[in-house]
């Protein structure tokens, strides 16, 4: 019998059969899970990269050019740890102001606008950060959270009252001038005080002044580069090269950082051989489909073409569209829940019901909210036919029951005894709230609220149900236009009869699809990482 | 009276007689017990104070009388109310839905449970300490300057959150770190934190639910010699489950037994050397409880 005891070696021994048995069991389904998630992905990337078309030649000069290399500055990296550190700090700004920039490009210039942008920048965006500041350095001037309340409610009416009169002033001064006043001049100051005050560098006033004095300087050259407006310098110098010169700086000042820079140089070194290698040599290096082309034009009937650009701004748009509502509604629901719904009584037992049902409906299938969108948005609320606002709708009300309950298990996670210290100070409720239970919550409220938005992202079934466009040829315009979206245009052209479209094009959708969402959470992850400092 | 210590209506007839005014006349004399009395004003006051958690009783018409400027300790074993009664104080009670009073407590001559009294600005005068030491995460400085800050005191921050570390005997050892995590402190540091967090606002009384029950001796005794320097500027009220601590520190105890009754309250000396009741002494001296 498996727990016979013998008393040949002393005390005797125990079976460990069933439990080792069931260790393994754990491992494997762990391995299987990863197993198929990484044949999948890698599928998909050989699919979009066009990976089959490359000679072994050419995988053969890739790993002797680049693979061998960085794997060598990570094995140079276990003896110096300081320059992989500075290698991953060059690395992560340059790919997050990359990317950061893109975001930035797509939400100011293509779903806003610089007239919009600039209405909000004025009445909600520079207020709240300016009151910000000071409370920062008034830690004793209550007033100013309430004072940023006002601006985050009273803020967006008033912009949208306010727009022809900031439409006027953009059309005056342009467009460009305004990403000047609105991110180039604040990067400017945020970077005077990283370099003087944070980081200790050097002179702060010197560095914003050659960084103002750069953006405006380098506008003839700017003019002549293709593809590159004066906004779109006005925003990656504010995203990527102010930030990559800082950290250049930082690395470049410490002598022990300094070897990091062989890290991203051996990588891009790597590459630029590689490139000019295969166009020397007649040696055929991969054909991908994910390309520049692909994710800046419009879909098209011939496969070398397509493009998924209006689809990722129209999904791009309903993304930030939804994380605000869910975010607001969610957060605001779930702080009710805990918070001030009664336990007892009459309102105990609704509170108890509505949180029930919340469950519930977080298990109810995406079609029906697609049908209950029709219903409400487009026929009752009469917000039109598959545009970004009845999309955001139906997919805010699809993922408001996770991010609900994901917020309640971060606020139920605060430990009461917080709570009750603050109620013992002779806190108020919401001043409990305030001070103590949402700075605690809200790196689990934003992971919930990620991963719901995650899912909002790749949803198909209730965009079709409320007529969002397979394909749209330009991209939406504003919220109220009709819209495309990334997960309608795959699911279209997975129909299309060629093998072209089926493998490459749609794999390379994915792999768009699957970089939108990554974006996300790095962004999100940033995000919770810095709270949790703050909190200490 | 029967010493029969099983009759336990009898005995509360007993300790009744021995620690209560009429509450009929209301008056807030003295007790007329013949033990000598440490004179003081009478800050909180309870009157057949019953509370309920849902259908249990947790406290059966308790007579109280707290003085000012005194540590008053209360004892008894555990599930003896006596850290509800502390609760009753500062109305905390209210926040536990099910919880439901019925007396009087009255705080400064004024009934704590009256329409009129906001439970907030009650708490802001009766500072509370609670038995796991409860930092918030924030710095050590933040902490300090929590109850400041929510009150909107318009005070110098830097000096009064510098005094109430002094007071609580904090501040030479966190003089240098004042910006990093409370957390990162000892749990004895954490409890004088809390200690120095609740004097900040300047209360009249401080509550203390246990406050050493978490640490061990060498904080404990800080803790005690603090509770003692305080009782200077403030009215103490301690619960506490070791009675050496009651008897070192305290001028006044409460005795609660089991079911949520006060058996006897008197001088600190008298419970422990001379009680009037049987149980008291049979609690005191270990053989229940």
């Amino acid at each position: 019998m498996a727990t016979d005891t013998t008393t040949e070696s002393g005390f005797g021994t125990v079976s460990r059969t069933k439990g080792i048995v069931f260790e393994y069991l754990t491992l494997a389904s762990s391995v299987a899970g990863i197993l198929a998630l990484s044949v999948l992905l890698g599928y998909v990337f050989w699919d979009a990269f066009g990976m089959e078309s490359a000679e072994i030649a050419w995988y053969g000069a890739f790993a002797l050019l680049v693979v061998v290399p960085v794997l060598a500055f990570v094995a140079y990296t276990q003896r110096n740890p300081v320059a992989g550190e500075a290698a991953l700090e060059l690395f992560s700004t340059t790919m997050g102001g990359i990317l950061g920039g893109l975001g930035t490009v797509t939400i100011l210039e293509v779903v806003t606008g610089a007239d919009i942008w600039f209405g909000y920048f004025v009445t909600v965006v520079a207020p709240l950060c300016a009151l910000y500041l000071y409370g920062r350095s008034q830690p004793n001037a209550s007033w100013v959270g309430l004072a940023m309340l006002g601006f985050l409610v009273l803020g967006p009416p008033i912009g949208t009252a306010l727009l022809p009169i900031t439409t006027t002033i953009v059309a005056l001064i342009g467009g460009p001038f305004v990403y000047l006043f609105t991110l180039t001049i604040p990067g400017a100051l945020v970077l005077r005080y990283v370099v003087e005050d944070y980081l200790e560098l050097g002179d702060g006033d010197l560095t914003a002044g050659v960084m103002v004095a750069v953006a405006l300087l380098a506008v003839p050259l700017v003019d002549r580069l293709p593809l590159v407006s004066r906004s779109v310098w006005a925003i990656f110098l504010t995203t990527l090269f102010a930030p990559l010169a800082v950290v250049v700086w930082k690395n470049l000042a410490d002598r022990e950082r300094r070897a990091g820079f062989a890290g991203p140089g051996v990588f891009a070194a790597g590459i630029g051989v590689l490139l000019v290698v295969t166009d020397r040599t007649a040696l055929n290096g991969p054909t991908p489909w994910f390309d520049w082309q692909y994710v800046t034009t419009s879909p098209s009937r011939f496969a070398d073409q397509a493009g998924l650009y209006p689809a990722i701004i129209g999904s791009v748009g309903i993304i930030v569209l939804v994380a605000l509502i869910t975010m607001l509604l969610g957060v605001g629901a779930a702080v009710f829940l805990e918070e001030y719904a009664p336990d007892s009584g009459l309102g105990g037992a609704v509170a108890r019901f509505i949180r029930i049902n919340i469950s519930n409906l977080a298990g109810v299938p995406s079609v029906v909210y697609g049908l209950l969108g029709l219903a409400v948005f487009v026929n009752l609320a009469n917000l039109g036919v598959g545009t970004v606002i009845t999309a955001a709708f139906t997919l805010s009300l699809l993922i408001l029951p996770i991010v609900i309950i994901s917020a309640r298990e971060a606020i139920r996670a605060v430990p009461d005894s917080l709570r009750q210290a603050s109620y013992g100070m002779g806190a108020t409720r919401w001043q409990t709230i305030r001070n103590v239970v949402l700075p605690r919550a809200i790196p689990g409220i934003l992971t919930g609220t990620i991963l719901a938005l995650g899912r909002a992202i790749g949803e198909t079934a209730p965009l079709i149900m409320i007529g969002v466009a397979t394909t749209a040829f330009s991209p939406p315009e504003g919220i109220f236009s009709k819209t495309s979206a990334m997960p309608m245009q795959i699911f279209a052209w997975s129909s299309f009869p060629s093998q072209e479209f089926q493998h490459g094009v749609v794999a390379a959708g994915v792999v768009t699809l699957l970089v939108v969402l990554l974006t996300m959470n790095s962004i999100a992850i940033l995000l919770r990482n810095k709270f949790e400092q703050e909190e200490l | 009276m029967s010493q029969d210590t099983s009759s336990t209506e009898a005995e509360r007839e007993e300790t009744d007689q021995l620690i209560t005014t009429d509450p009929g006349r209301g008056g807030l004399s003295e007790q007329d017990n013949t033990s000598t009395v440490m004179t003081g004003d009478t800050i909180i006051q309870s009157r057949n104070l019953d509370v309920f958690y849902g259908e249990t009783q947790a406290l059966q018409s308790v007579d109280l009388d707290i003085p000012e400027n005194q540590v008053t300790a209360m004892i008894g074993p555990s599930g003896c109310g006596k850290s509800t009664f502390l609760r009753c104080i500062n109305r905390m009670n209210d926040l536990i839905d099910v919880a439901r009073m019925d007396g009087e407590l009255s705080f400064d001559g004024k009934n704590v449970y009256d329409d009129d009294v906001d439970p907030v600005t009650l708490r802001r005068r009766i500072g509370m300490v609670f038995q796991h030491p409860n930092p918030f995460p924030k710095s050590i400085y933040d902490n300090v300057a929590y109850g400041l800050r929510i009150q909107d005191r318009d005070v110098d921050m830097d000096s009064v959150v510098e005094e109430s570390l002094k007071k609580a005997a904090l501040w030479d050892e966190v003089k240098d770190r004042l910006n990093e995590s409370a957390l990162d402190l000892s749990g004895g540091q954490q409890q004088r934190l809390c200690i120095a967090r609740a004097i900040a606002v300047d209360p009249d009384v401080l509550l203390m639910d246990e406050p050493a029950s978490a640490l061990d001796p060498i904080a404990t005794s800080k803790i005690e010699d603090l509770i003692e320097e305080l009782v200077e500027d403030y009215t103490v009220v301690i619960v506490t489950h070791n009675m050496q601590q009651a008897a070192r520190i305290s001028d006044k105890t409460a005795v609660f037994l089991t079911g949520g009754e006060l058996v006897e309250f008197d001088d600190t000396g008298t419970i422990f050397e001379n009680p009037e009741s049987q149980r008291v002494e049979d609690y005191i001296t270990g053989k229940f409880g």
